[in-house]
């Protein structure tokens, strides 16, 4: 390979605002693509917050005698109650970590939770 | 047999532990078609007793008071399983009479002792108080402080004796007294050494038992007062009390101190009112007289041992005692000597460096097999052993017809093991069955320290 020519094209193309510069030699083939051409990266971060089981026990929206209907698209602030996980002789209860949007539900009233099982995705 | 016999078969079964023990019980529960669940600190997502069970759930946080030490944790996942009984295997929460009372107040069966044996038997001055009510052995002592009589006291125990400072501890204000000659000399240091520490000279005395063997008897005992007990194991060969290697049936022990060993063991159950499987532990003195240490009120790490000579599932016992069914064996059945075996534990610990433990990767796993060999382990290649729990990866279980062969056998398995990836007590437990005096029969609870020195020794001249 002229590794002399590839050094003369990449210097070259640090004072153009080209992007990607495709040449062929005997085929007569010269392609080119500007900055501007280029896809925009895929956004793959996921920006919602995991409201994890704090014990394993019986998921409870609300404690005895009280109601508390949590719908998703709910707002709620840090440190609201989002219910109890009961174990045989205690209450853990779950609070929102951070204030947002409740996007995902994914604990049932009355259903077992493992320790760490992700119960509720709040978007900040 | 004049109590009524009430039997509730179990359906499914909790089992409180992780390891090796796990995958064995969930073995029996399965023969026994009960369904198991296992429990799990994060720690242990990828461990096999979490594969091997019908279900699993994860109750904690990696540190055990925060998963496997956790009652609330372990008897929730119990009750949100729908188990109806609970195995607790041994250490963490086994011998936990707390435990036993919780699982019984959650409407659970508790596979093991009443939470009330638990707690007699797990005090020291309870379990010696019961020891006497059966007629079994103590060690002999002063019975409280000595007083100016206190040659008489020596004597009436016996020497050699240990004199010990009423308010002692740290090994401050010991004496060991070989002969009466020396008693009033050790007398006058070991009061010299409690009055400059602890302020204050009151003096004990214990008998002193040199050269101990660890001997303890398997017993098992049902809801109507059957009693049977087992060939005894020697697990004298231990290090700091932890068991490295155990035998049965003990090659120091002959037929009639057997029978004494088992009627001890028999009656302790009986006067302790004991249900299930149990191990009752003596020290034994080179003389054959034995002296009741403890009750394990559960079943042992050693436990197979027992299984190979005698040739009864101990795990599918201790299930059909907790489901109310009497013992489906005689005494004569249970005492059975149908082989010799030795249990080698193989720890990830390097015994070179004083067996400092050494979790890691299990890079390469190749068991050691053939006739007369089982091994119980939940590794597999691959597998990443934690560094929170205790380093027991594999219990090696030999049997053959006679101690000598036995020993080679134990030679043959020791060297086809082949763990890769960590230290293990593979190589020393090869220089114990090539150590003369263990080859020979004569352990004692000492051996192994000895061993070692002689080792550090040998290194040390070396270099």
């Amino acid at each position: 390979m002229d590794t002399k020519l590839i050094k003369e094209v990449t210097d070259w193309l640090k004072t153009t605002d080209l992007a990607e510069f495709c040449y062929e030699k005997d085929g007569d083939c010269i392609e080119v693509k500007t900055r501007e051409a280029l896809p925009e990266p895929a956004q793959f971060t996921c920006s919602l917050t995991a409201v994890c089981a704090p014990a394993i026990g019986i998921y409870k929206t609300a404690a005895k005698g009280k109601n508390l209907v949590l719908k998703e698209g709910d707002t709620v602030k840090e440190g609201d109650s989002l219910g109890v996980v009961e174990s045989v002789s205690k209450q853990h209860p779950v609070t929102a970590p951070v204030a947002g949007k409740l996007r995902i539900i994914a604990a049932e009233d009355g259903k077992p939770v493992e320790f760490n099982q992700p119960m509720f995705f709040i978007e900040p | 047999m004049s109590t009524k016999v009430t039997i509730t078969p179990f359906k499914k079964v909790l089992i409180a532990n992780r390891g090796e023990i796990a995958l064995r019980v969930i073995r029996t529960l399965r023969e026994m078609n009960i369904k198991s669940v296992a429990i799990y600190s994060e720690a242990d997502r990828n461990s096999l007793h979490v594969r091997m069970a019908d279900e699993a759930v994860c109750i904690g946080a990696a540190p055990s008071p925060l998963s496997y030490l956790d009652i609330d944790a372990v008897v929730t996942a119990a009750k949100v399983t729908g188990a109806d009984a609970v195995h607790p295997g041994y250490g963490f929460l086994s011998e936990n009479a707390d435990f036993a009372r919780a699982v019984t107040k959650a409407s659970m069966v508790f596979i093991g002792p009443t939470a009330e044996a638990i707690d007699m038997l797990g005090v020291k001055s309870t379990a010696r108080e019961i020891a006497l009510k059966g007629g079994v052995p103590i060690t002999p002592g002063s019975d409280g402080v000595v007083g100016k009589n206190y040659h008489e006291v020596a004597r009436k125990i016996g020497f050699p004796i240990m004199i010990k400072a009423a308010l002692g501890g740290g090994g401050k204000g010991m004496r060991e007294c070989l002969r009466e000659e020396d008693l009033d000399r050790m007398m006058k240091t070991a009061q010299g050494e409690a009055k400059a520490n602890f302020g204050d000279d009151r003096m004990y005395f214990e008998k002193l038992v040199l050269n101990p063997r660890h001997i303890e008897v398997q017993m098992a005992a049902d809801n109507y007062g059957n009693v049977v007990a087992f060939a005894e194991r020697d697990c004298s060969m231990q290090r700091r009390h932890q068991k490295l290697v155990e035998e049965s049936p003990s090659p120091f022990v002959d037929e009639a101190t057997r029978a004494k060993l088992q009627e001890a063991a028999c009656r302790l159950a009986k006067a302790a009112n004991y249900r299930g499987v149990g191990t009752v532990e003596f020290l034994m003195a080179q003389n054959k007289e034995f002296y009741f240490m403890e009750v394990n009120t559960r079943l042992q790490v050693e436990h197979p041992v027992t299984e190979s000579v005698c040739g009864y599932d101990l795990v599918k016992m201790q299930i059909q005692i907790a489901q109310g069914e009497p013992l489906h064996v005689t005494q004569k059945e249970a005492g059975a000597v149908k082989c010799h075996a030795i249990e080698h534990r193989i720890n990830a610990e390097n015994s070179a460096q004083n067996f400092t433990p050494c979790p890691g990767t299990i890079t390469e796993w190749i068991p050691a097999g053939g006739l007369g060999v089982r091994v119980d382990s939940h590794v597999y290649t691959g597998y990443t052993i934690p560094s929170y729990y205790d380093s027991l990866i594999a219990k090696l279980i030999v049997t053959a017809p006679d101690r000598e062969k036995l020993l080679s056998r134990c030679r043959r398995c020791l060297g086809e093991f082949k763990i890769g990836g960590v230290e293990t007590t593979i190589p020393f437990h090869q220089k114990i069955v090539n150590n003369p005096d263990f080859v020979a029969g004569n352990m004692d609870t000492g051996l192994i320290e000895r061993m070692m020195a002689e080792d550090k020794k040998a290194s040390e001249s070396k270099k």
